[in-house]
């Protein structure tokens, strides 16, 4: 008999936690991916929209199936500005919990740890997720001050510690959204997976996430949460000086897929930014997931149809696609 | 007077002694450091300390939690909470070494040289030394101010305390003129740094208040305190309201009316709002080293 996490974690504890992330996740044996993998790709004009609607059509797409799942969901909440756009919008929350329960979900949780603020509900009520989100106090977790567990192995770290509630989730819905970031060259659904590091253990801002390496500790957390889909929120992105201090850039997009690198891949090539231009997506190429775009059966909408150049700043301008 | 925040600490400590970020949640050192000192004077403090004290560890760092093994930013609080109880002991000596012998990696002599030379683009003071979250990792303005507060605290109590006063002066000393450096242009704080790739940052009214509390007795702090003012009206962070009504009973000021809420199932807010709507905002009372 196989045991899966989902029936194992709950009479296990921290120790089994650990091993169970270290035997899934090692790096030795990562194995080169081989497949394809689905991207959808729907348009959204604005958040008046049928979300709902839309991202049915783009879980559908890519042959998700939910029932019975416990799934977290972990918008990009990160510091509210009212004059930009740098969190997941509240609506494509408000939708995804809707599409996650009428899919048939077991359990569907809203989860973030911010990176740079401390008082996360506060952030939360700034950025209208507890206004408009009917019951947002009981359905949310602050990950950055959950119960955490120790996690074998993190890039040259012999460990990391890392909430329950991420760790016991059998899918974690990474709802990102679509940024530039000066020093990664985008933020989208895996340097999402920031915002699962627990502030308890490694402070505002995660600092030890930064000493690892950016691009690494994207990788690494993604190849921790393998059991993962992603949406990322384009209908608004930010370019320039993100992923806080950049302007806004309407792209009228959904982005959705199983394979985050080649959601990340997608969601560049729409931004007008080559991916192999970042490090991460070299990275995690191949081994948590495609980057091609020949590997990439895109759904919905086409890339080209679709893409609209985000500014980049000048360290990433060289990564232009033509 | 906070009584029903502290009733509400009274009936949320965990059985171990601690307390959890949220009722019935594993303990954690922050929330259990904050709640023991509202709660000070009563059996349930007493608990706290028992526990807290059991969670240092060899080299003198505080480990932030039972499970969590790595010394922390914590640490400091450990003092904190040692000072108000009166323990001079072992854990108040060995925390102290610590805290002196903690400082972000950034001043490192390897960056500093780096800095010099030009390899590395630094935006701040590299000579100058604040606290990290954890070690190894760079300085930030949280653990800072709640650091200084811990070693100020502590040479108030030279006597008896027996700590090395020369070299403590010396490190609360760099390690306020670090929270100075990193201080936004408008005059408050941000959680670390002024400014990314030349654009200023916005300063925070939670890491604020709290420079401030590191800050006390600093001459020219005039602009942040009226940033801090200003900032109080924006009600919507508990948190952020909770520590400016100590930072402003701190430094004098009472022209900012904070009224108390009800108490949040948020324990760090409950706890930090009973300590400064009480007589506990005086365990973060350092004063200046002179």
């Amino acid at each position: 008999m196989s045991i899966t996490r989902r029936n194992f974690l709950p009479v296990a504890g921290a120790s089994v936690l650990a091993g169970y992330a270290g035997l899934e996740g090692a790096r030795a044996h990562l194995k080169p991916l081989t497949g394809r993998s689905a991207v959808a790709i729907v348009k959204a004009r604005s958040y008046s929209d049928d979300l709902v609607k839309r991202m049915h059509e783009g879980i559908a797409a890519c042959g998700l199936d939910v029932r019975g799942l416990k799934i977290l969901l972990k918008p990009n909440l990160v510091e509210f500005d009212p004059a930009t756009c740098i969190n997941t919008d509240v609506s494509v929350v408000a939708a995804a919990l809707e599409v996650f329960r009428s899919l048939g979900a077991a359990e569907v949780v809203i989860g973030e740890g911010p990176g740079h603020r401390r008082d996360t509900y506060a952030l939360a009520e700034m950025a209208r997720y507890r206004s408009e989100i009917p019951k947002f106090d009981e359905l949310f977790v602050d990950l950055n001050r959950d119960d955490a567990s120790s996690v074998q192995g993190f890039a040259d770290r012999a460990e990391i510690y890392l909430p329950n509630t991420a760790l016991r989730a059998d899918l974690i819905v990474s709802l990102a959204k679509m940024k530039t970031h000066h020093w990664a060259g985008a933020t989208l659904a895996m340097k999402n997976f920031f915002g699962l590091v627990p502030g308890s253990v490694y402070g505002w801002p995660k600092n030890e996430l930064h000493h690892v390496g950016i691009d690494k500790s994207i990788v690494e957390l993604s190849r921790i949460f393998r059991r993962s889909f992603a949406i990322v929120d384009g209908i608004v992105g930010m370019e320039g000086n993100g992923p806080i201090q950049g302007t806004p850039k309407p792209a009228g997009v959904l982005v959705m897929g199983s394979d985050l690198p080649a959601v990340d891949a997608t969601c560049c090539r729409i931004m007008g930014l080559d991916p192999a231009g970042l490090q991460y997506l070299r990275m995690a190429s191949d081994t948590l997931g495609v980057t091609e775009e020949s590997r990439i059966d895109q759904r919905g909408e086409t890339v080209r149809s679709v893409r609209t150049n985000f500014q980049l700043v000048k360290s990433f301008q060289q990564y232009r696609l033509s | 007077m906070p009584g029903a925040h502290l009733d509400f600490l009274r009936g949320t400590q965990n059985a171990d002694g601690g307390w959890g970020y949220f009722p019935g949640k594993q303990s954690w050192l922050e929330p259990t450091a904050y709640a023991a000192l509202a709660l000070h004077g009563e059996p349930p403090a007493d608990r706290a300390w028992a526990l807290i004290r059991s969670w240092q560890m060899a080299d003198g760092g505080w480990r932030p939690a039972a499970d969590v093994q790595m010394p922390h930013w914590t640490t400091a609080l450990g003092v904190t909470i040692a000072i108000a109880r009166g323990e001079f002991g072992e854990p108040f000596q060995k925390g102290v070494a610590w805290l002196l012998g903690s400082a972000g990696v950034e001043s490192k002599l390897i960056n500093r040289a780096a800095a010099r030379v030009g390899l590395l683009e630094a935006d701040r003071d590299l000579s100058l030394k604040g606290w990290p979250w954890k070690p190894n990792t760079s300085s930030w303005v949280e653990p800072t101010a709640h650091s200084l507060v811990a070693l100020k605290r502590a040479a108030l109590y030279l006597q008896t305390a027996r700590v090395p006063i020369v070299e403590l002066r010396e490190r609360v000393r760099i390690g306020e003129a670090q929270l100075l450096d990193v201080r936004c242009r408008d005059g408050g704080w941000n959680y670390g740094s002024r400014a990314v790739l030349g654009e200023d940052l916005p300063s925070y009214p939670e890491t604020t208040a709290l420079a401030l509390l590191g800050l006390q007795g600093h001459a020219n702090l005039s602009k942040s305190i009226e940033l801090a003012k200003g900032m109080a009206l924006d009600r919507r962070s508990p948190l952020a309201r909770a520590w400016l009504r100590i930072a402003f009973r701190l430094h004098g000021v009472d022209s900012v009316p904070l009224p108390l809420g009800t108490p949040l199932r948020d324990i760090v807010v409950t706890a930090v709002d009973a300590l400064g709507a009480g007589s506990g905002y005086e365990f973060f009372r350092a004063g200046g080293l002179g």
